[in-house]
């Protein structure tokens, strides 16, 4: 009877010790997106709601990651924001990294992050404790969102249709981004809203 | 710190590639600096690459195999076709001379690799991916073609690293079709058996719901090992890889429950849903499957039993260890309120031939055997109804609501037989001490049988391991167990008319035990009440009344049947007072046996002895529970069972609890097996447990719920919601 006890508490420890964040109803193409708050690289706590009214692109980024680093070591990634926000997109890049693990950014290191890479993004958010990306079941970096103006999700998935790590294969990828941005600037519903997003996966806190 | 060079060293590298592919079009594409093949192998930083062949040469027009073997470093981990939630697949591109082919990548069964939230598939350890290899018909034997593979892969530990080689294969032409390569030709061989193929198999998917179900049905799937079984999806979007899969076992096949994925969401969800479908056994189908209506084949057999229960439970019980259990079970069985009434008259008939050594003897033999006749017909009958497809589970007997007015009907009886109101055989006295003898060991036999019968609602603790690993278990193993039971179950009767001493300190027989036996006539009077509880709580009130009818009937025939036999006594034949009471018993047994019991409705059903507020237990109400992050409480119980109504009067229905619960948030479900429910039957046995009670306490986003102890106290359950609430 006794070792038995003792597996039983054991087991209960295991089951607290990994038991993974509460599930949660994962995000929806048509469906209002999940809103948050966050704080960004000023420190500043921003949130969902207040780019009502606007388009609003989630990007979410790990800074050590083969994917992402495709992306914005040939500024791909820039040009892609400061084109979106010239239309008067928001565009919001998340970090979900836990602390100690790959890509995960202090404010401070935030700042600098951005000024050395030339980010040309609306807002750097800093989510280490992994609420908002669950909320949006961001599973890679990168991993996109985009949400109308309504407040309504209409595209998430990868960022193009060229799942490699490899540089080379920016050349002719479709970014679905891009696309998706250009069918919400024409009026028409978007016509690829889901795709498999492909990446690292997120460093969430363990 | 590491993460910081790998960091460094990919932007370089990064930025060097896309300098290469910027140069021009003559770059490989895809792969990088164009580099010098290495014949041999190459360690790319978190792996060691290398091109290994199944034959050590090729015949002009042959196909052969050859593989790119992958030795991955410890804790680094490379992908399968589909990578699952992040990840990429490894590729190969080949350079060969003219007229050679290389076809796709034959990919292993891949491992499910769980990172925090995430699912990926992919390999560890030394993997190896064959590849077709074929050479044009007017190859020329004698030479030496040298093969040249730009292999890329992404290899993951916490961070992911993009690694690369050129590997290059010299293979000899030769004029006819060799031997396996002495070096790699079993691998590779090996490599192949194992991978994935086509099966005559019908996969079929539907939407239920939230729910995507997929069947899968055919001579290959009769009668396998379905436990982990596990649905890998060539499309990255078609299910959700992190959801787990639920199995429902059918006899030819198993249906699957899983979580569609992405691709579901898009306005051109998958039309088909193709991929492997890998058991426990090694065995592993590409399957193709269509839209339609599931097959019946594929589903009702329940899920598999569980392989290692979270923590106590009987699944990995050896078969000795099984038996120890269950006589130790049989022994604590004695203690149990629902036979101390049977044990009662027992201990009667003992007392009576206290002081005749070989009579005492032959009716402890007779009780054994009694017992074990009657343990084997119920583990028989149990294991027939499991073959048969029944979901079944131990104290199935007392979910019949006709077999429980039976029984009730049958401790009345003894009850008044045990109150002198008629006697079992009298008629005969007189007729031979041989004959008593037979008499007595039909009587011994009965009340072992008897015994049996009542004591399956209390499943002592050490029983439910040992009987629900035997019910997982070969029909031979199971039945040893069972007689391990009925073994231990007897042994304390067995003991006393064999152990010499034992025997003679009984007291002597004597007028007291006329005394006695009306005396032990009360707990069977009490055995028959509790029954007729039981069955108001399976068919509701109208139920009672139709048993009181029966059970009044039933006492006057008795007392009819001791008015004949006291008339024969004297001389008398009295024919018809003894056909007039063996007529009215037997139309009171009839009319409370037939025709069936509605089943009670559930406002009928009795409010709880706890004031903790709970719930109706369901699969999908505690999943959807679970899904809002509240920790939950399942206790899994039925009427008939006397341990868990002594546990919800103790242990579950004290301030202490009743305030945890309320402190904790914990949602309390109530799993009522006291009539035949196959859904709580087959939870149970994803348990390891045949029977109840079963207490399960799941913790807020905890995959498995912990298994409480069958004696519960207020400590127990209170520290557990605790812990739960914590985690």
């Amino acid at each position: 009877m006794i070792p038995l006890t003792r597996r039983l508490v054991l087991a209960a420890c295991a089951a607290t010790l990994t038991a993974p964040a509460a599930a949660v109803a994962a995000p929806a193409i048509g469906q209002p997106a999940p809103v948050f708050r966050a704080v960004d690289a000023d420190g500043r706590t921003r949130s969902l709601d207040e780019f009502k009214g606007k388009t609003v692109v989630l990007e979410w980024h790990n800074g050590g990651c083969p994917y992402v680093q495709k992306y914005y070591n040939a500024g791909a990634m820039q040009s892609l924001q400061r084109q979106a926000t010239a239309d008067g997109v928001v565009w919001l890049t998340l970090v979900s990294s836990g602390p100690g693990t790959q890509g995960h950014l202090t404010p401070a290191e935030a700042k600098s992050w951005k000024a050395a890479n030339k980010a040309g993004s609306t807002a750097l958010l800093l989510d280490p404790d992994g609420k908002v990306g669950k909320a949006y079941d961001a599973r890679t970096t990168p991993h996109m969102y985009v949400v109308d103006k309504t407040g309504r999700l209409v595209y998430m998935g990868g960022i193009d249709d060229k799942p490699a790590a490899d540089p080379a294969s920016l050349k002719g990828a479709k970014n679905y981004v891009a696309a998706a941005l250009a069918d919400l600037k024409a009026g028409r519903a978007v016509a690829t809203p889901v795709t498999r997003p492909y990446g690292c996966s997120v460093k969430y806190k363990g | 710190m590491i993460a910081g060079r790998v960091l460094n060293v990919l932007r370089t590298a990064a930025a060097a590639a896309a300098a290469l592919v910027m140069a021009g079009p003559g770059a490989a594409q895809g792969f990088g600096q164009p580099k010098a093949p290495v014949f041999g192998e190459v360690d790319t930083g978190h792996l060691v690459a290398d091109l290994v062949p199944e034959k050590a040469s090729i015949a002009p027009g042959e196909t052969i195999h050859v593989a790119l073997r992958q030795r991955i470093d410890k804790g680094w981990h490379t992908y399968w076709r589909n990578p699952g939630d992040s990840g990429e697949a490894t590729q190969i591109k080949w350079t060969l001379p003219a007229g050679w082919r290389a076809d796709d990548i034959v990919w292993p069964a891949p491992d499910r690799q769980p990172t925090g939230p995430l699912m990926n598939y992919g390999y560890s350890g030394e993997v190896l991916l064959p590849v077709a290899l074929t050479a044009p018909a007017d190859a020329t034997p004698g030479q030496t073609v040298e093969l040249t593979a730009a292999v890329a892969f992404l290899v993951c530990e916490e961070i992911c690293v993009p690694e690369d080689a050129v590997l290059g294969l010299r293979l000899p032409v030769a004029a006819t079709p060799g031997g396996p390569h002495p070096q790699f030709g079993k691998t590779v061989a090996a490599a192949l058996a194992a991978a994935p193929k086509p099966a005559p198999l019908t996969a079929v998917f539907a939407r239920e719901g939230e729910a995507l179900k997929l069947a899968v049905a055919g001579a290959p799937l009769a009668g396998a090992d379905f436990a982990d079984a596990y649905f890998f999806p060539f499309d990255g979007t078609a299910i959700d890889h992190a959801k787990p899969q639920a199995i429902e076992r059918g006899p030819q096949g198993l249906t699957l429950t899983l979580t569609p994925g992405y691709g579901f969401q898009s306005p051109t969800p998958p039309a088909e849903l193709a991929g492997v479908l890998s058991l426990a056994d090694g065995r592993a189908f590409e399957i193709k499957a269509q839209a339609g209506a599931l097959p019946a084949e594929a589903a009702g057999l329940g899920p598999p039993p569980a392989r290692a229960p979270p923590a106590g439970g009987g699944g990995e019980l050896g078969l000795i260890a099984a038996v120890g259990f269950a006589l130790l079970g049989g022994l604590i069985l004695n203690l149990m309120p629902c036979v101390f009434p049977v044990l009662a008259m027992k201990a009667a008939g003992l007392a009576r031939h206290a002081h005749e050594r070989r009579e005492a003897q032959r009716q402890g033999l007779a009780f054994l055997a009694g017992v074990l006749a009657t343990f084997l017909a119920l583990a028989g009958l149990l294991i027939a109804l499991k073959e048969a497809g029944a979901v079944a589970g131990w104290g199935f007997q007392l979910q019949s609501p006709p077999v429980v007015a039976a029984l009730s009907l049958l401790m009345l009886a003894v009850a008044l037989n045990l109150s002198g109101v008629f006697e079992v055989g009298t008629s005969l006295q007189g007729a031979g001490s041989g004959l008593a003898s037979q008499r007595g060991m039909a009587g011994a036999f009965f009340t072992g049988a008897l015994a049996v019968v009542v004591a399956a609602p209390c499943t002592a603790p050490f029983m439910a391991p040992a009987l629900g690993w035997a019910l997982t278990q070969s029909a031979a193993s199971a039945l040893v167990v069972f007689l391990g039971l009925g073994l231990g179950f007897a042994l304390p009767f067995v003991l006393v008319a064999f152990v010499p001493g034992l025997l003679t300190r009984l007291p002597r027989p004597g007028p007291w035990m006329v005394g006695f036996r009306k005396l032990l006539a009360f707990p069977m009077y009490g055995a028959a009440a509790w029954l007729a509880w039981v069955l108001t709580v399976q068919a509701g009130d109208m139920a009672l009344a139709r048993l009181f009818a029966a059970a009044v009937a039933l006492a006057l025939a008795g007392w009819m049947a001791g008015v004949a036999q006291r008339r024969q006594a004297q001389g008398g034949r009295p024919v018809l007072a003894g056909s007039a009471a063996g007529m009215l018993a037997a139309g009171a047994l009839a009319a409370a046996v037939w025709p069936g019991y509605q089943p009670a409705s559930a406002a009928a059903a009795p409010a709880s002895a706890a004031d903790i507020p709970y719930e109706a237990y369901s699969p999908e109400r505690l999943a959807s529970v679970r899904a809002e992050g509240r920790a939950v409480f399942v206790n899994f119980t039925a009427a008939w069972c006397i341990t868990c109504k002594v546990n919800e009067r103790t242990a579950l229905s004290t301030a202490e609890v009743a305030d945890a619960f309320r402190r904790t948030g914990t949602v309390y479900l109530k799993a009522d097996w006291t009539l035949k429910d196959e859904i709580i039957a087959a939870e149970l046995a994803r348990h390891g447990r045949a029977g109840v009670p079963l207490y399960l306490v799941y913790g807020r986003g905890s995959q498995d719920g912990v298994i409480l102890p069958q004696i519960l106290t207020g400590k127990t359950v209170v520290e557990a919601l605790e812990a739960a609430a914590a985690g």
